[in-house]
């Protein structure tokens, strides 16, 4: 039974050893910040797929800050700069017709706006701001979430291999 | 022991799933309030004159025009002339800036106006034309973003009594249509800020910006490059319905003739068209509107 409980944190020692230097190893970190998503679609309710995005920044509106394309549903997400103070632009195009939005920052950063146009819907991402999204019992739920799945599966594979 | 293990992981995972998304549902944001009140002029603080710069107004056609297009049933058209008859043209500095599909008014820091009719023929020039100029105004510096325009019956000339004047040919297998269509109800249209490759509007002090008074033409005849499905060819009315009206090669006609000789659908389509003809680059505008 010792034997039994200890394996799982044997293996997680072994993961976390791999800290150590590893030839053009790779290195993935992560971070959560807060993004916008804009949602473009036509007035006939149509989504706007793979439209031309080009994104300006409050300090330059005349080169794109970010250009891209949106997806399947008409989707782009992207993080502003929160340094830069100002409106953010947005614009969307596909075959000759096209709109262009402005996020304040007060929309940008809160939790409780929506922009609403009639064929480039904009709203903040929801669930990508950990300062302001996520409310102290959704993050217990998660990391308990989380943790329950860790164990689960490795007493799942040890109840399996006895 | 091991099934229950994995069906509790599983209840697990499923419940805080759907308690995530229960919050998330139930802090919907609120759409936002549509604007109101106008302000124009006034507020625009006196600048040195140093300050000021040069804001071009354009008036394009596009290729569509000036090359010509085929229709959406096939039709090739090439216009002659493309009369149409510009007034009272405002640039705005909106603050927020204006959307014409999210309602409200335009609610301006300072605006420029060029007081003056014109008719202009967005048909001259070959495919390399810029833009026809309409007029030059000297304006503080800042962003123009909103345009407004209307578009009244010309008062003198060879279009006197128009807004717009179609006069072109229309051929297709060994059919030659000539045709002249005048329009002679007035619009008015009002406009965000431009849509293209470039921006436009954005005027530093002493320097040169331009704005552009864009006319699709696609969303008359329609586009027989795009599938028989696209909203462009399903809005528009064609060649089809005015060629039917044609008599001897000939079609002559204005909105009175055309309402009498089309089909009620098709009436209703020729004026949807025109209502949305009004463009910012790709930028769409409202039409109807009192303007400020």
């Amino acid at each position: 039974m010792r034997g039994k409980l200890l394996s799982p944190l044997i293996f997680l020692s072994i993961l976390s050893a791999q800290s150590g230097a590893i030839a053009h190893g790779v290195r993935i970190t992560h971070q959560v910040a807060p993004a916008l998503e804009i949602q473009a679609r036509y007035d006939n309710g149509e989504n706007m797929a793979n439209a031309q995005v080009a994104v300006y920044a409050p300090n330059d509106p005349l080169e794109p800050w970010l250009t891209g394309t949106t997806d399947a549903a008409g989707r782009f997400v992207f993080i502003p700069d929160r340094a830069l103070d100002g409106n953010w632009e947005i614009q969307v195009r596909q075959a000759g017709h096209g709109n262009i939005v402005s996020v304040s920052p007060e929309a940008m950063f809160a939790t409780s706006d929506t922009i609403n146009l009639s064929d480039l819907l904009v709203g903040t991402s929801p669930g990508l701001d950990s300062d302001t999204k996520y409310t102290p019992p959704q993050m217990v739920l998660m990391g308990a979430s989380g943790v329950w799945g860790f164990v689960g599966t490795a007493l799942f594979f040890i109840r399996r291999r006895g | 022991m091991k099934r229950r293990t994995v069906l509790l992981s599983v209840a697990m995972f499923v419940l805080g799933a759907a308690a995530l998304l229960g919050c998330r549902q139930g802090k919907q944001p609120p759409l936002m309030e549509p604007k109101s009140d106008i302000a124009v002029d006034s507020a625009f603080s006196q600048a040195e004159s140093s300050q000021l710069g040069t804001l071009e107004i354009r008036a394009n056609g596009e290729d569509f025009v000036r090359r010509g297009l085929v229709s959406k049933d096939g039709w090739r058209i090439k216009f002659e002339h493309v009369y149409v008859n510009l007034s009272d043209i405002k640039a705005y500095q909106a603050d927020p800036p204006f959307d014409p599909f999210a309602g409200g008014d335009i609610q301006a820091v300072g605006a420029v106006h060029l007081n003056q009719s014109l008719t202009v023929d967005l048909a001259l020039g070959d495919e390399e034309a810029a833009p026809i100029l309409v007029g030059q105004l000297a304006a503080q510096p800042g962003r123009y973003n909103a345009l407004t325009w209307k578009m009244l019956p010309a008062d003198r000339g060879p279009t006197a009594g128009s807004v717009l004047t179609l006069v072109g040919l229309a051929e297709r297998a060994e059919r030659a249509i000539r045709f002249t269509i005048k329009v002679n109800q007035p619009y008015t249209y009002a406009c965000g800020d431009f849509v293209g490759d470039q921006r436009k509007g954005i005027l530093k002090p002493g320097g040169n910006a331009d704005l552009e008074v864009t006319f699709h033409f696609d969303h008359l005849f329609g586009n027989g490059e795009l599938p028989a499905d696209d909203p462009v060819n399903t809005d528009a009315l064609g060649f089809d319905p005015l060629a039917v009206l044609a008599d001897d090669g000939r079609l002559q006609g204005d909105l009175g003739m055309l309402k009498e000789g089309l089909s009620v659908s098709h009436y209703l389509l020729l004026e949807s068209a025109l209502s949305g003809l009004a463009h910012v680059g790709e930028g769409h505008c409202k039409e109807g509107e009192a303007l400020p």
